[in-house]
C-alpha cells in the first residue's frame, strides 16, 4: 500500500470519517434516504482491511469489518484508492468505468450521496489531521 | 451483404410507386449505416433549394447494420433529411421495435418522398408494399392510432405514427413507434405530416439475418450482453430510469431552471428525482427490443388535476422540460406533460424549451395578452400549459398557437425580441443539460454538431463525467479533467464525435455502449463483414462527420453557426459554475484546427477530403 502502513491504519481512518461523517446532519439525513447496509470492501489490500455503514430504517451505525447480514451494496477498491476517493481526487465513474471501483448491488441510492462527496473530502480532511495523518494528503 | 441487408425501399407517395433498391457495398464501409448511410443517400439525392415540407423532400428511415441483433442497445433506428425546424441537415434516432422489424422484412431502409393526394399509411409485409387509405386515422392522437392499428393487423405488427400537431406541420414533432418509443428531435413528424402519412405499419414473416461470422458472434454476444446489463449505468437506469442521477446534475449545475436563468433548484434533485417516480407513479418497467437494461417506464397517476391513466412516462428530458425549464417540481405535472406530447406528437424538449421561452419573454414584457390571445404565460402554471398551451400549439391555434409553432428561434424573430435569450444551436432547441454546469465540452460539441444542440449526438457528456476511455488510440481520462473548463476539451470532442458517429451510424444505444475499440471491431466485423482496423473504423466515424457538414455547408451554414446563444454562455448565476466564465471562442479554434477545418467556411479543407477518400465531395465544395 502506498499510503497506508497497514489496514488497521487505513480502517481506522475511515471508520473515523465516517463517525465523523455522523455527526453532520445533512450527511446523515443523505444517508437515510440511502437505506442500505453498505460494506466497503477494502479486503484486496488486506483480510481485514473494510467496514460498513448501515443507514437502513432511520439509524446510522458504522462498523469496521464486514457486516453480520447481506449488504445491498459492496464497493470493493483497494485501500489506497479508497483514500484518493474520499479526499476526492478519485473521480468515482472514472474508477468504476475502468475497474478501480467495483460496484456490487443497487447503487441508485449512493447516487444520492455522490453530490455530497465534496462535503465528505473536506471532513476527511479533518479528520486525518485530527488523527495525525495529514501527511497522507500530501502523497 | 452481411448484417445489413444492402436493400432500401424507395416509395414515392404522390404516384404510389414503390421500388426496391440494392445499395452499393462501399457505401456502407463507408458510412457505416444509421445516419451515416442516410447522409450519404441524401448527399447524393437530396435537393437543397426545397422546404423540408415540400412534396419533393426526401425522409430517410435508415437501420445501422446490427439492427435485429439479441444484444441489448443494438435495435434503434435513424430518421433523417432537412429539419424543418432548422432548415438543414437533420438527424434523430429512437429506440422500441421498428428497426428489427424493418431488417427481417429485408431492408436497411426506407426513402420516402412525394405527397399522397389523402392521408394514407404505409403498410410493409416482407416483399408486399401497399399504401392504403388512413382517412380514417387523420386528425387522431397517437395513442388511438396505434391501438387501432394494432387491433386491425395484430400487436406484433410494429407501427410509427405521427400525431395531430404533425398533421399541421408544428416543426417539432415526432414519430412514435408502438405508442411509447420516440424519433422525438428535428421535427420529422412533420414530414411525414406534409406527404400525407400517418402511419407505417411493418410486418416480416421470420426472424432471421445474416453474420460475416455467426459462430464467432454468438459466442462474443453473450459475453457482451452480460458486460451491458452488469455495468453500473444498466443497474441505476433499470432501476430508476432516465432520471435516476437527477440529484447529480443538480449539484454540478447541469439541469437547467426557468429558461436557464438559474444552474441550482435544490429541491428538484428530491422532487423530480426517477427514484421519486419509481416510489410514486412507476408500474412497470419495460425495454427495447432484445434489451436487458429496462430503462423505460411505464407510470399512472391515479388522482389530482394532472391524474393519467396507466401509460408510458417521461424521460429525464421530458421531467426537466416540463419541470425546472418551465419553473416546476411537480412530477405528476411532467408525466402528463409527457403523455399530452406523444399524444399530440410533439418533442418535449423543443415544446418544454420554446414554451419556456415564451415564459420569459411574457415576464419581460416582449410578448402581452395582446400576443398570447389573452393567456398569461406563468412560470410553473402546468395547468394551463398542459390543458390550454400544448393543444393551442398542436392545432396552431390562435396567435399563440401559430407563434409557437415553428420553434423559439421562429418566434423571437417574428416578434422581433427574445433572440438573445433563446437557448439552441443552429435553429434546435438545447436538451435539458446545461454545459455551464455539466461540462463545457458539452457546449463545443452542441455548437459542433450537424443537426444543432445535442447530448446524444456523441458521447461528450458520458466522456466529461470520466465513463469513457479508450486507451488503444491513447485517449484517457481527460487529464486535469474538470468539467466546468476548457482544459483538453478539443482533444476529448474530436474523440467523441468520431464515436458518437459510429453510435449514431450503428443505431448504439448510448446506455448500452459499454464498447471497447475492440468490441466495436468484433461487432463490424463478424456481423457486417466490414474487416475493419482499428483506423479504418475510426476514419468511418470521422467522415460521416465531415459529410454531415459538408451537407450543412451546402445549406449555406458556416463557422458563424457553430455557435451558442448569449444566454448559454453567460456566466450561470448561481450553482456550481456560477461565475464561471467559458472559453467558448478559444475551443472552437482549438477544434477547428485539429480537424482540419477551414476557419471561415467550417468544413474540412480540400486535402483533409482527400486524405478520408471524398474526392467526390470535395469537387461540389472547394
Amino acid at each position: 500500500m502506498k499510503y497506508w502502513k497497514d489496514e488497521a491504519e487505513a480502517v481506522k481512518a475511515f471508520v473515523s470519517l465516517w463517525e465523523a461523517c455522523g455527526k453532520d446532519q445533512e450527511l446523515i439525513d443523505g444517508m437515510k434516504k440511502v437505506n442500505q447496509l453498505i460494506w466497503f470492501d477494502y479486503t484486496e489490500s488486506g483480510p481485514n482491511c473494510s467496514f460498513n455503514v448501515d443507514s437502513r430504517d432511520g439509524k446510522f451505525i458504522v462498523a469496521g469489518g464486514k457486516p453480520a447480514g447481506e449488504p445491498n451494496l459492496i464497493m470493493s477498491l483497494t485501500a489506497d484508492n479508497a483514500h484518493l476517493s474520499w479526499a476526492n481526487k478519485l473521480n468515482p465513474v472514472m474508477a468504476i468505468t475502468r475497474g478501480q471501483i467495483k460496484v456490487k448491488g443497487s447503487a441508485t441510492g449512493l447516487l444520492k450521496l455522490a453530490p455530497k462527496l465534496k462535503k465528505v473530502a473536506l471532513i476527511y480532511e479533518q479528520v486525518l489531521k485530527d488523527l495525525g495523518m495529514e501527511d497522507k494528503l500530501k502523497m | 451483404m452481411k448484417g445489413n441487408t444492402g436493400k432500401v425501399v424507395n416509395i414515392d407517395m404522390t404516384n404510389g410507386s414503390v421500388r426496391i433498391e440494392t445499395l452499393p457495398e462501399e457505401y456502407y464501409k463507408q458510412y457505416i449505416g444509421g445516419s451515416g448511410l442516410a447522409a450519404k443517400i441524401f448527399w447524393e439525392r437530396g435537393r437543397f433549394d426545397i422546404d423540408p415540407l415540400a412534396p419533393e423532400a426526401m425522409l430517410i428511415f435508415m437501420n445501422g447494420p446490427f439492427a435485429g441483433l439479441k444484444v441489448s442497445g443494438a435495435s434503434r433506428n435513424s430518421v433523417a433529411g432537412c429539419s424543418p425546424l432548422t432548415g438543414h441537415w437533420g438527424d434523430s434516432s429512437s429506440g422500441g421495435y421498428f428497426a428489427p422489424e424493418l431488417r427481417y422484412a429485408g431492408y436497411d431502409g426506407l426513402i420516402i418522398t412525394g405527397k399522397a393526394s389523402k392521408p394514407s399509411y404505409l403498410l410493409i409485409k416482407d416483399d408486399a408494399i401497399q399504401i392504403l387509405d388512413a382517412c380514417e386515422y387523420w386528425g387522431k392522437g397517437t395513442e388511438e392510432v396505434t391501438t387501432a392499428l394494432k387491433i386491425k393487423y395484430g400487436k406484433d405488427h410494429r407501427t410509427l405514427t405521427i400525431g395531430p400537431a404533425a398533421e399541421n406541420l408544428v416543426k417539432y414533432t415526432i414519430i412514435l413507434n408502438d405508442g411509447h418509443h420516440a424519433t422525438g428531435r428535428a421535427g420529422f413528424g412533420a414530414i411525414m405530416g406534409s406527404k400525407n402519412l400517418k402511419a407505417i405499419v411493418i410486418k416480416a414473416s421470420k426472424k432471421d439475418m445474416a453474420y460475416a461470422d455467426k459462430e464467432h458472434f454468438e459466442t462474443y454476444r453473450k459475453e457482451l450482453n452480460s458486460r451491458i446489463v452488469e455495468a453500473l449505468p444498466a443497474s441505476v437506469l433499470h432501476e430508476d430510469g432516465t432520471a435516476a442521477n437527477l440529484g447529480g446534475g443538480v449539484a454540478s449545475g447541469d439541469v437547467p431552471v426557468k429558461n436557464w436563468q438559474s444552474n441550482f433548484w435544490e429541491e428538484s434533485s428530491d422532487a423530480l428525482a426517477g427514484s421519486t417516480l419509481s416510489e410514486l407513479y412507476l408500474t412497470k418497467r419495460t425495454a427495447c427490443a432484445f434489451c436487458g437494461i429496462a430503462c423505460k417506464r411505464v407510470v399512472e397517476v391515479k388522482e389530482g388535476p394532472f391524474a393519467i391513466p396507466e401509460g408510458p412516462g417521461p424521460e429525464y428530458e421530458t421531467m426537466v422540460a416540463f419541470g425546472t425549464l418551465i419553473g416546476s417540481i411537480d412530477l405528476a405535472a411532467t408525466c402528463k406533460a409527457g403523455r399530452v406530447c406523444n399524444e399530440l406528437g410533439m418533442d418535449t424538449i423543443s415544446a418544454g424549451g420554446t414554451i419556456a421561452w415564451a415564459m420569459e419573454a411574457f415576464e419581460k414584457g416582449d410578448l402581452t395578452l395582446a400576443d398570447t390571445d389573452g393567456i398569461a404565460l406563468k412560470w410553473g402554471d402546468l395547468e394551463t400549459v398542459i390543458n390550454v398551451i400544448l393543444p393551442k400549439i398542436a392545432k396552431r391555434e390562435g396567435k399563440l398557437g401559430q407563434l409557437l409553432a415553428d420553434g423559439s428561434v421562429a418566434a423571437a424573430k417574428k416578434i422581433g425580441k427574445g433572440l438573445e435569450y433563446t437557448v439552441h444551436s443552429k435553429g434546435l432547441e438545447a436538451p435539458m443539460h446545461d454545459p455551464r454546469g455539466g461540462g463545457h465540452g458539452l457546449a463545443l460539441t452542441y455548437a459542433m454538431s450537424p443537426r444543432g444542440a445535442c447530448h446524444v449526438a456523441d458521447p461528450m457528456l458520458f466522456i466529461e463525467m470520466g465513463a469513457r476511455y479508450y486507451p488503444e488510440i491513447g485517449f484517457d481520462y481527460i487529464t486535469g479533467n474538470d468539467p466546468q473548463s476548457d482544459e483538453n476539451k478539443p482533444e476529448a470532442t474530436v474523440v467523441a464525435v468520431t464515436f458518437g458517429a459510429l453510435e449514431n451510424c450503428a443505431c448504439w444505444c448510448q446506455f448500452a455502449d459499454v464498447l471497447t475499440i475492440p468490441d466495436w471491431l468484433n461487432l463490424f466485423n463478424d456481423v457486417a463483414g466490414y474487416d475493419w482496423n482499428t483506423e479504418k473504423m475510426l476514419m468511418a466515424g470521422r467522415r460521416v462527420f465531415y459529410l454531415k457538414r459538408l451537407i450543412n455547408y451546402r445549406y449555406g451554414l458556416t463557422a458563424k453557426d457553430d455557435s451558442l446563444t448569449p444566454r448559454m454562455l453567460e456566466p450561470a448565476r448561481d450553482g456550481a459554475p456560477e461565475g464561471i466564465v467559458m472559453n467558448f471562442e478559444g475551443m472552437k479554434s482549438r477544434f477547428y484546427g485539429l480537424m482540419g477545418f477551414d476557419p471561415i467556411k467550417a468544413i474540412p479543407t480540400k486535402e483533409k477530403l482527400l486524405e478520408y477518400g471524398m474526392a467526390e465531395e470535395a469537387k461540389k465544395v472547394w
